[in-house]
Parts: structure tokens; sequence; C-alpha cells
């Protein structure tokens, strides 16, 4: 292995004296760099995204519900909370009845979701019902349920005035506007009794596995009742984040793979250019492994200190442009001030683990080439 | 009369290059001994195949038949590998040219038959400053071949076909790209060492007068017709 690691060093450290090996390598050494450090970039820049969103998802949304298995009336919903509260400390329980209502006010009327929540004391409408409505804080609006009563000139919808105490951020994923009721006030518009639809969890310290800890807490009953985690509850939005990372992997590691042609380009180009000195290697006793080794070392070089090289820029430039906040977004259209970098020590790993393979792929075929010629060949050529 | 093997046997020789129409025959039914500690020169015309026979004997081509025997071991089974390592232990090259790599300087080119036979780097080095004194390029040592002369080059080369103290020598035409002064200069420098190291060698050259300061002359003649010993 010496005298290949003393060729290779050789050849790689022969920029000084301006030798067309190293300056190919250099040139495939820098292609591979910007292909990881694009990479390194661009999955940060996602995760920076993402784990926005997953934070976002985290602070606003539900992260488990209990609902009947069948039906909509959660029987013994109070007795249930109760329990739920008891086996799961710390974490926030809440009745839930949710329906679909006309809500209207003196300039026009919208269908919103209509929620009940047995922690809401007062009524307040998020900002796209608000913004379709016309409405902020203090208007009064009036929600028209689907349910009917009987009077004296027949069947008419349920209906309550109830006066906005507040506008309010969307849930996530929501795109039609909702309205958030007290829940003794929502029952009587959507079933005309104490009925409860679902019990909603959160518990901030832990989002991710309250759904299993639920189904824990139920024991037996669980069978009962359909109780869905935070991934299920938002399996396509997740699903939808998992896919797009791995797209943006595959399509931006493309830039990986024409690096890594670009580099075995450059070998076989040494190897033709070298075909002498390999020739009089082999006449110097170097054997055809020590010369796939050679191939292979050489390759690796440039693939090693690219990659690494690569690797830090990309850390760093993600490292920074997080840390200054130097790309502004506009506000009310993101939920992020800046665009946002997270730079994963995992992913970064598998870029690099990425590149040397195709670094050691891309050397590997000119190898054997090389390595199988007799050395006369390289000799009688000249 | 000499009791001992012969260094180099070659029995029925052949060797030829191309196939069909296109093919030529180089080397034909070649038989050929070398004595252990002998000078040999081998002349013959251009394309007579003197280097294609060099490149058989030292192991750096193989031939399409007959048989190759080296210190008395049969060369044909041998994988490249193996052929390898024979290479490096047993024969040293200087070819027409100097061949030296141009990313080494000249004590690095020297000492590379030792790096690729395992060696430590500084024995390797310390072996190749040996050489070079040997050869009066001591004070080129750290020159690089494109800042020493043709003369120069080629001395660094045949103290490189040295370095492991080969029991065969190969020369192809070493004098061949050299005015008359380096062309005497360094075939003075090949007896020399071959005396001094015990060498056995064998010289390709076109040159009759440095022919004829050889021990023996090989005179290869075109396939088809008889090559041998003329003195």
């Amino acid at each position: 292995m010496g005298a290949e690691l003393h060729l290779v060093l050789r050849y790689l450290g022969g920029l000084r004296r301006r030798t067309h090996v190293a300056t190919v390598s250099l040139i495939s050494l820098v292609s591979l760099g910007l292909g990881v450090m694009a990479l390194v970039v661009t999955l940060a820049l996602l995760e920076g995204f993402q784990s926005s969103i997953r934070r976002e998802l985290v602070e606003r949304a539900t992260h488990a519900r209990v609902e009947p298995a069948h039906g909509r009336r959660l029987e013994g919903a109070v007795q249930l909370a109760s329990v739920l509260q008891e086996q799961l400390p710390g974490v926030e329980i809440v009745q839930v009845v949710r329906g679909t209502c006309l809500v209207s006010s003196p300039g026009d009327a919208v269908p919103a979701a209509v929620v009940g929540r047995s922690d809401a004391t007062r009524v307040t409408v998020d900002e796209i019902l608000a913004g379709r409505l016309g409405v902020s804080r203090g208007d009064a609006v009036e929600v028209i349920s689907p349910r009917q009563r009987l009077t004296p000139m027949g069947p008419l919808p349920v209906r309550q005035r109830v006066e906005l105490a507040d506008v309010v951020l969307p849930e996530p994923g929501s795109e039609s506007g909702s309205v958030q009721l007290p829940l003794a006030q929502a029952q009587r518009l959507l079933w005309g009794g104490p009925v409860v639809e679902a019990i909603e969890l959160r518990h901030p310290s832990d989002p991710w596995r309250l759904g299993h800890q639920v189904r824990i807490a139920l024991g037996e009953r669980a069978g009962e009742m359909r109780v869905q985690g935070l991934a299920e509850l938002h399996r396509p939005l997740l699903l939808a984040l998992a896919l797009e990372r791995v797209m943006i992997f595959v399509a931006v590691g493309l830039i990986l793979v024409v690096a890594a042609l670009n580099l075995l380009c450059n070998v076989a180009m040494v190897a033709a250019e070298k075909r002498r000195d390999l020739a009089v290697l082999a006449g110097l006793g170097l054997t055809p492994r020590a010369v796939r080794r050679l191939f292979l070392l050489l390759g690796l070089g440039i693939g090693l200190v690219g990659s690494v090289a690569g690797a830090v820029v990309g850390v760093a430039v993600s490292v920074a442009l997080d840390s200054t906040q130097a790309l502004p977004l506009p506000r009310g259209v993101f939920v992020v001030a800046s665009v946002p970098f997270a730079v994963q020590p995992g992913a970064v790993a598998v870029v690099l683990v990425a590149a040397l393979v195709m670094a050691s792929l891309a050397s590997w075929l000119p190898a054997r080439l090389v390595a199988r010629r007799e050395p006369a060949e390289g000799l009688r050529y000249e | 009369m000499n009791e001992r093997a012969p260094l180099v046997r070659v029995e029925g020789l052949t060797k030829g290059y191309g196939s069909g129409a296109t093919r030529v025959d180089v080397l034909s039914e070649l038989e050929m001994e070398v004595d252990e500690g002998a000078l040999v020169a081998v002349v013959g015309p251009s394309g007579v195949g003197k280097s294609t026979l060099l490149h058989v004997v030292g192991l750096l081509d193989r031939p399409e038949a007959g048989s190759l025997m080296l210190a008395g071991r049969e060369m044909g089974r041998l994988d490249g590998d193996e052929r390898a390592r024979l290479r490096n232990q047993l024969i040293g090259f200087v070819f027409q040219h100097h061949y030296l790599l141009d990313e080494l300087d000249a004590v690095d080119n020297v000492a590379l038959p030792l790096r690729i036979a395992g060696r430590a780097a500084s024995q390797a080095r310390s072996r190749g400053r040996e050489l070079l004194e040997a050869v009066g390029l001591e004070a080129r040592a750290h020159h690089f071949p494109d800042q020493l002369s043709g003369g120069e080059q080629q001395r660094v080369a045949v103290a490189r076909a040295l370095a492991m103290k080969p029991r065969l020598l190969l020369a192809d035409e070493p004098t061949g790209n050299l005015d008359r002064g380096n062309a005497d200069q360094v075939f003075q420098l090949v007896r020399e060492l071959h005396l001094l190291e015990g060498l056995t060698s064998i010289i390709v050259t076109h040159n009759e007068e440095m022919a004829h300061r050889c021990d023996r002359v090989f005179r290869l003649a075109p396939a088809g017709q008889s090559s041998g010993y003329v003195s």
C-alpha cells in the first residue's frame, strides 16, 4: 500500500508543478465538493422548512384523538376523560363536537367548520373565516345549524347569534375556516343535547407517543374506540414531507452522479495519460492488484477531500444563513420570518457515504481496465 | 566449460502481433540461453523483435508458445501478481527512454522499486541516495526528471534498475537516445555496475561497437531465419 499511497499523494500534490493529473483531479474534486455542498445545503433547507412545519403541528394541532369505533357519539365521554386524566397526568384533555354550519355576517354567509371544545370559554373565529366574512373581534355573527327544530311555522334551522371574542390563527391544514364555541353552546347547535363526539388530547412534552400512551391507558376499552396519534392524524402531511425529502435527495443527488461521472472521466483520462508510467511501474514490480488499489486510492482520495470539503462548506453556509437570518420571508405568508436551515448530522453522513461510494465506483472501472493490461502494451505504444 | 545452469533459458519462443491477414510473426521458435554473470548484447535489424524478446524475458509480456525459464523456474504458469513480484525481486530494467516518473524527484524514482517491495520510505530513500552516488548524481537527488539532462536521466534510470539488487539486468537500447559522449558514459556505467553487482545482463543495441564490448553477441534474425550467438 505504501508505494500506491506515495504515488497518489505525489500525483495529487503535483499542482504546484502544474501536472495534468493534479489539474484534472482538482477539477473532479471541486465538482464533487460542489455536489456535496449543494446536497447538504438543500437538505438543510428542506429540514429547516419541514421542522418548522412539524413544530407548528406539535404546537397547535391535536396530538391524539379518541373517537367511537362506530357512529359519532362517544358514550361515557365524561367518565372516559376523567379516566384518561387520571392515567395521563400532565396531558391536556378536551371533549369535542364538530360539524359544519352556515356562518353569516351582515355582509356575507359562508359554510364553516364549527368546533365545540370543553376548554373554550368564549367564541373565536380563525383568520380564514374572519377574512371571508369581513368580521373582526367584537362583531356578531349568526351560526345556522343544519339541525332543525319544529316551530309553529314549521321546521326551522337551529341558529345562534354569537359575539366574536377574538380572531385566532387557523388550525394546521384548515382551509375552509372555522368558528370555535364553548362545548355546551356547540352541543346545542349541532346535537340539541350533551353529546360528545371525540376526546382530543395534547401532551407538549411527548406529542409523538401520546397515541400509544392513550391506547395503554384505555386498556380493554381501546378496542371499542378509534385512537389516533399525531402520526395517524396527520398521515397525509407527514407522508408528503417524507416523500418530498426523498424526491429532493434523489433529484439533487443527481448532481453527485454527474460529479462521479466527471471523476470517472478524469480517472480514465489519467489512466490513458499515465499508460507509460503504469507500464513502467508494472515493470518495476507493481502488481495488477496494486495498480487497481492505486486508482481506487486516487478516486477515493479525490472523493474524500472533495466530499469532506463540500460538506464542511455546506454546513457552514447553512449555519451562517440560518443564524444570520440572511434570507427574510414576507410576514403573514410564511410561519417563519426567514428561510430556515437545519443541518442534520445523519443527513450529512448519508451524503458523505453516498459521495464516497460513487467516487469508489467511478474509479473502480478504469482501475479494472488498467490492471488487466500486460505492461508491454503500455511500453509498445510509446 | 561452464557447469552452472543458465539464468535465462528460452525454448521454442514464438510471439507475433495481430491476427488473420494483418498477423505479423516477430519471434518464431527462438532458442536462447544466457549464463549467469554474462553480459550479452542482442543485435539485429529494426523490427526483428529485440524489444519483444526483452519484454518476454523480462515478464512484461507473455509468449504465444514456447517456454521461458528464469533461474531454473518455469514462468509460463505464473499469474500476474507472481510475475510482478518476480520482476521486482529478480529483474532490473533500463529502457531506451528514461521512463522516470515526472512527479518524483531522482531519489524517489530510484527508491520506487523498494517502495513497491514494501520497504520503509526512509530505507528506500537511503538506498536511492547510495545508488545515485554510485552513478555520480548525488548532487541531483532532489531534481525532477525535467530538470536533468538526457544522460543524467538515463543514469538515474540505471540506478533505479539496480535498486533491488536484481540478478538480471535488461536494457533496451539504453543509449539509443543519447549523444555519443553520454552514450559511452552510460554504457561504461552499465558495464561497471554489471561487474560490481555481479549481474547477468542482456543489452539490446544497434551499436555494433558497443555490442562487441560485451561478453557475447546474440544476433536476432527475422522469423523463419536462424538466430544465435555470433561471438
